[in-house]
């Protein structure tokens, strides 16, 4: 009988072969455990790759496109996800989450992640009662203060619902890599479980004072844009993936950027957005087999640079 | 960017159109009787053709922001607001106080704010079937701010005497706002939407000066 390490060594080298071959489905050979990152205040474990909503949730109240978004959360809890990020935000995006998650049972790994994003502190209050009857459940597991908005305000009132067991973590999210400064000092200041910020392969400012800082203070960090908006994929749309992406088990393009975003150290989860079923199995595939290493990981940025 | 897709945009369009018909009708029989009256002029009959763009306004503003759009889009409250306070301007300077007349006086911008009318009603619908944006996942004339913007711009372009300014203001904005998000979207037959805005804004200068500067004041 071989042993999980020789299994895992020829799977990854079939499905870096069908990889190079541009075979479809090859998402769906990445051997191994799935990948889990611990929530630095607590050591509760997470799925680390989860799903993103900006734009990809918000199709209103049309019914055919809201079953095939529940399509998407389908097979995104199939292939191993929980972590589902949203925001008021995104329009409809909360009610088109709650209207899959109503159909689909299999859901019990859910980790919710919404936030709050208005200028008045009572007007967050009725935000967080609206966001729990369209996501329909009572208590989210992650509420954080969307790109800063009030953020000591509303900071106040997600701390009175963690104390009241309504909220079990809370933190706070920028995104396109602004604002990083007050970013960095409320991380710096401000007690947190969660920050959440872009950062990937060509965005890599993060690198320089937000990862190692948010290691420090043991805050999770959830990655958002980790295609840039989609701007990578489509830099990349056409070009060969690189024979070297077998060695960490990258069938396509989507799992090559996320499993950069995903491999830094101090990142928890990192949330691509689609609104595709075959979408997110690629993205899906990047939860298994092997990460880069820091040597490898500096490859793969020189190389998606270079493209 | 836009916070949603154009495959949410034209489903909201259709989930709209569902749930407001006949209002198509109802709008294009207004804009007909709009422009019937602009071109056979009577006294006082300005205050019926500036009420019936003050309803378009609204109903854009009240239901088609306020109570669609808003469920894709965070800004469309404020949109929302911005139409009605255009219907209260065409109402206040139109029905209350009168001062509109619209007229087809044979002229440049006469004849290019027809064009953009019949543009409104007729062209635009066409343009957006023959790219697939059919019936009724597509904003139709009258119930949508886009096409409903273009015929206002033509509608002010047959104002008799000086069109006033603060009437254009807020379709001109609207104009590059809708502009951007079909250029995002690639809705193309609202790309003509800046070009009326603009167009329609540099023409209405161009009459008003000319109606301050008579061409018989010769300088001395």
């Amino acid at each position: 009988m071989p042993s999980p390490t020789s299994r895992r060594t020829v799977l990854a080298a079939l499905a870096g072969g069908a990889a190079a071959l541009g075979l479809r489905g090859a998402e769906d050979a990445a051997p191994g455990p799935k990948l889990m990152r611990a929530i630095p205040s607590t050591g509760e474990e997470i799925p680390a790759i989860g799903v993103g909503s900006w734009i990809t949730f918000n199709v209103g109240e049309d019914k055919k496109l809201r079953d095939q978004r529940t399509e998407v959360l389908r097979a995104f809890f199939a292939r191993g996800g929980a972590v589902v990020d949203s925001s008021p935000m995104y329009g409809s995006s909360e009610a088109v989450i709650g209207y899959g998650l109503a159909r689909i049972p299999e859901k019990r790994a859910l980790f919710s992640a919404t936030k709050v994003w208005t200028l008045w502190q009572g007007t967050g209050q009725r935000q967080i009662a609206d966001s729990r009857r369209l996501w329909g459940f009572e208590r989210f597991d992650l509420i954080q203060v969307h790109n800063l908005l009030r953020w000591e305000s509303h900071l106040e009132t997600l701390r009175a619902e963690k104390a009241a067991g309504r909220i079990r973590y809370i933190g706070v999210t920028t995104s396109h890599g602004r604002r990083h400064d007050e970013l960095e000092a409320i991380m710096t200041k401000v007690p947190l479980d969660f920050v959440q910020f872009t950062y990937n392969a060509v965005d890599r400012e993060a690198e320089q004072r937000l990862l190692p800082l948010a290691a420090e203070r043991r805050l999770a960090i959830i990655v958002n844009r980790p295609f840039q908006q989609g701007d990578l994929i489509g830099r990349v749309s056409g070009k060969k993936l690189p024979d070297w992406a077998g060695e960490i088990d990258c069938a396509n393009w989507a799992q090559f950027l996320l499993k950069f975003a995903v491999s830094h150290p101090a990142v928890t989860c990192v949330i691509p957005a689609t609104s595709r079923v075959d979408h997110m199995q690629e993205n899906m595939g990047a939860l298994y087999g092997r990460l880069p290493d820091a040597r490898l990981r500096l490859r793969m940025a020189q190389y998606v640079e270079g493209l | 960017m836009l916070p949603f897709s154009q495959d949410a945009f034209f489903a909201l369009f259709e989930q709209y159109n569902r749930a407001i018909w006949p209002a198509q009708i109802v709008a294009y029989v207004l804009a007909l009787a709009a422009l019937a009256l602009a071109f056979w002029p009577r006294d006082g009959l300005g205050r019926i053709v500036a009420a019936i763009l003050a309803l378009a306004w609204a109903w854009n503003g009240a239901v088609y922001h306020v109570t669609f759009f808003a469920t894709i889009n965070f800004w469309a409250d404020i949109f929302g607001a911005v139409f009605i306070v255009e219907a209260l301007l065409l109402l206040w300077t139109g029905v209350v106080r009168g001062t509109l007349a619209f007229r087809f006086r044979g002229d440049l911008a006469s004849w290019v704010g027809a064009a953009l009318a019949v543009f409104a009603m007729a062209v635009y619908p066409l343009i957006g079937w023959s790219l697939g944006h059919g019936w009724p996942r597509t904003p139709v004339f009258g119930v949508a701010p886009c096409p409903m913007t273009i015929f206002t711009m033509g509608l002010v372009l047959l104002t008799d005497g000086r069109t006033p300014l603060h009437l254009v203001a807020i379709p001109v904005l609207w104009s590059l706002v809708g502009g951007t998000a079909a250029w995002f979207l690639g809705v193309a037959e609202d790309l003509a939407l800046p070009v009326a805005g603009l167009g329609g804004l540099a023409l209405i200068l161009w009459h008003n000066r000319r109606i301050l500067v008579p061409a018989t004041a010769a300088p001395r």
